[in-house]
């Protein structure tokens, strides 16, 4: 059994992690490209959102690079990502494809059918059952402490003294994480990481502005789609904070340990502007860009596919947040139209509107040292 | 005290249910007009370009009750059945409505989480009625008739027609009753799409006035829709949409129906879903024709006209077989 998992953010990590640990063949999936995108939109359904485009170009490519076995999920609520396993099943059946998929819905909505697919995907594998558990939290945990190597980067890579040591520690960091296998070593490796962090050169002193990124999980993590967003922000002199990352959607109870926001946090923050959970990650997204607002961030970044359902509404919510805090909130939709040079001018318009906004402040705070920022 | 309530998205379901729980309380409830081109045009200039045309449609019929009104009512209807789920845009509705326009009335937010049987919910409508000035006595009562009149609405499927006097749908059954080579399509649609005649583009009337028989999607019992959803692999769980996908499936393999015109709105998510699921289902099955129609602000009525004429052509020609005299004389006919 060669086992496929999307290409979003960490999930190929932590999905190669514990392959590895059932002994169960793993086949990674291609990088995305043009030829991927063009693929997926030529067989998906005229109205499904761009990630599902995506996604659909993207499971040929696994599938001829040799993967028999779809896993995906699908636990998003009231998002469309919910059926749309069951669409790519059916339009992959239909141009002759021979797989099996298993579609992960919350164990939250069904113990016995979560259980059903696991067991499912074991039959390849001599694990047996609490051994499994015990498996799948060690690769959540591998998975939180690889985004926390990416929330680091994101934090100091704009203040980096010597250009390329921000990536250099990523490289490292990535392989004394490659080495840990049990929880100790694990542990050990998040230190290593946080120490090999610390050593980084770091200009403290360079003028920066704070930008938030919220948005759709695959726009915002994957840098193909949102062209490279944190290097070019970085570049831009912006230290960056993201909403969301995979491995917290993989932790029980709704801890989001890499984000540092729990769900019931969330729905407190989101509060004022959303009232309820509204599928996908839309009530998340919201909670965090009211939270980067009223700490003094200088401008937030949402990025979302056209006709995003969730992300739409969050879209319309902003325009009352953004006014509420005087903060400039840009939001980006991305599909297969998308041209890189539009986003560009945006980006830089976003980026001056937020110096500007920087500038501001700091001369206030050096008129007036008792004063606040705004909100 | 005035409470406006837009004629527009689940006001097509529950509205009756809506006003009359308002009266029930001593307010008098403003519903807007049936919708009309400005309507949609403003609406549309108002929110975000990338939502639905029902949603537009709705902050169209919302900006209406800007002037005349001291709050609207916006409910955040939750689930509309057992095990399901609403579309985002429902769960979102209250929230976008007040980040529309900073000037509207305030809006009146209460929770209607059908799947919840024990009716959790319901405190927020009470608490609403005793907001508003509303005796302890007279709120409780207003609430259960409220609980009442949704279960009515739940088990009585034909029970929406009345609830939609710009529905044409009559006429198009009066124009048809006597011809004996008529067939019957089924229009599977969102009922506030299909019942209101300026979003739909009077559909339903155009359909009838060709010389087919109307079914809609709410006509089928709830029994037959989750017979057929049954036959699924995987559950759908948006409300509406489920029974949209059940009816369909219910016409198309009792061949109750001799074609399916699909509608949806331009940026529906569960209806891209289901679209894509239907065409597919449909083909497998080789079932009855099948014909997808979108619309938003942009639609045209002659680009639908063309498109239902062709259609029912092409349905009239494989029911009543290939006779090219009787295709003739259906031609000459209209």
């Amino acid at each position: 059994m060669n086992i496929s998992v999307p290409r979003v953010g960490s999930m190929q990590y932590m999905a190669q992690d514990l392959c590895d640990r059932l002994g169960l063949g793993f086949v990674e999936t291609p990088e995305y490209t043009e030829r991927t995108v063009e693929r997926g939109v030529a067989i998906a359904p005229e109205f499904v959102c761009f990630p599902m485009k995506v996604l659909l170009g993207s499971a040929i490519e696994s599938l001829e690079a040799g993967a028999d076995t779809l896993v995906t999920v699908a636990g998003y609520g009231a998002c469309r990502f919910n059926y749309f396993a069951e669409i790519q099943r059916r339009i992959l059946e239909r141009e002759g494809y021979r797989f099996q998929i298993v579609v992960f819905d919350s164990p939250r909505d069904s113990l016995g059918d979560f259980y059903r697919n696991l067991r499912v995907v074991l039959r390849g594998s001599s694990v047996h059952f609490p051994g499994l558990v015990r498996e799948m939290s060690l690769a959540v945990r591998k998975g939180w402490a690889y985004d926390e190597i990416g929330k680091r980067a994101l934090a100091i890579r704009a203040l980096e003294a010597e250009v390329g040591a921000v990536d250099a520690a990523i490289a490292e960091c990535r392989e004394i994480l490659a080495c840990a296998r049990t929880r100790p070593q694990i542990e050990e490796a998040g230190k290593a990481i946080a120490e090999r962090f610390d050593r980084v050169p770091v200009d403290e002193e360079r003028p920066h502005i704070r930008v938030g990124i919220t948005g759709e999980i695959m726009m915002s993590l994957e840098p193909y789609f949102n062209c490279d967003i944190e290097r070019w922000l970085a570049r831009n002199g912006a230290v960056i904070e993201r909403s969301i990352y995979m491995s917290d959607l993989f932790t029980p109870r709704g801890r989001n340990p890499v984000s540092g926001r729990d769900d019931a946090e969330i729905g407190r923050v989101a509060l004022p502007y959303l009232g309820h959970e509204i599928g996908g990650h839309g009530q998340i997204n919201v909670a965090a860009a009211a939270d980067y607002a009223r700490r003094g961030f200088d401008a937030i970044l949402h990025f979302f596919p056209f006709t995003c359902l969730p992300e739409i509404i969050a879209k319309m919510v902003f325009t009352r947040l953004a006014q509420d805090f005087d903060t400039p909130i840009l939001s980006v939709s991305i599909d297969e139209q998308t041209g890189r040079a539009g986003l560009q001018t945006r980006l830089e318009a976003l980026i001056d509107l937020a110096w500007s906004r920087h500038d501001r402040i700091t001369q206030q705070k050096e008129l007036d040292p008792l004063c606040c920022t705004k909100g | 005290m005035r409470v406006g309530v837009p004629r527009a998205l689940l006001y097509h379901h529950y509205g009756e249910c809506w006003t009359s729980f308002l009266e029930a309380v001593g307010i008098e409830p403003v519903v807007t007009e049936a919708t009309t081109s400005d309507t949609v045009v403003h609406g549309a200039v108002l929110s975000d370009n990338e939502t639905c045309l029902p949603v537009k449609v709705f902050a169209g019929h919302l900006l209406q009750l800007k002037e005349n009104t001291d709050a609207v009512l916006v409910p955040r209807v939750v689930s509309q059945y057992d095990g399901m789920k609403a579309c985002p845009k429902y769960l979102g509705l209250p929230d976008m409505a007040r980040s529309f326009d900073p000037a509207l009335p305030p809006v009146m937010a209460p929770v209607m989480d059908l799947a919840d049987r024990r009716g959790r919910w319901a405190r927020e409508w009470y608490q609403l009625a005793r907001d508003t000035g509303a005796s302890d006595h007279c709120a409780d009562d207003a609430v259960k008739s409220l609980l009442r009149g949704l279960r009515e609405v739940e088990a009585q499927p034909q029970g929406f027609s009345d609830l939609t006097p710009q529905a044409p749908r009559r006429d198009g059954e009066v124009v048809v009753a006597d011809d004996p080579r008529s067939f019957t399509v089924g229009v599977a649609g969102h009922l506030y799409n299909v019942y209101d005649s300026r979003a739909s583009l009077g559909m339903l009337g155009r359909i009838g006035q060709m010389g087919a028989r109307i079914r809609t999607v709410d006509e089928v019992s709830r029994r037959d829709v989750r017979r057929q959803l049954k036959t699924l692999p995987r559950k759908i769980r948006w409300d509406f949409e489920s029974r949209m996908v059940g009816a369909v499936l219910h016409w198309s393999r009792t061949r109750s129906v001799a074609g399916v015109i699909y509608v949806s709105s331009f940026a529906c998510g569960p209806g891209s879903m289901i679209g894509a699921l239907i065409e597919d289902q449909m083909n497998r099955e080789d079932s009855v024709p099948l014909m997808s129609i979108i619309l938003d602000e942009h639609s045209g009525e002659g680009g639908l006209i063309t498109r239902i004429e062709a259609f029912l052509d092409m349905v009239r020609r494989s029911n009543q077989g290939t006779s090219e005299d009787e295709v003739r004389r259906g031609v000459a006919k209209r």
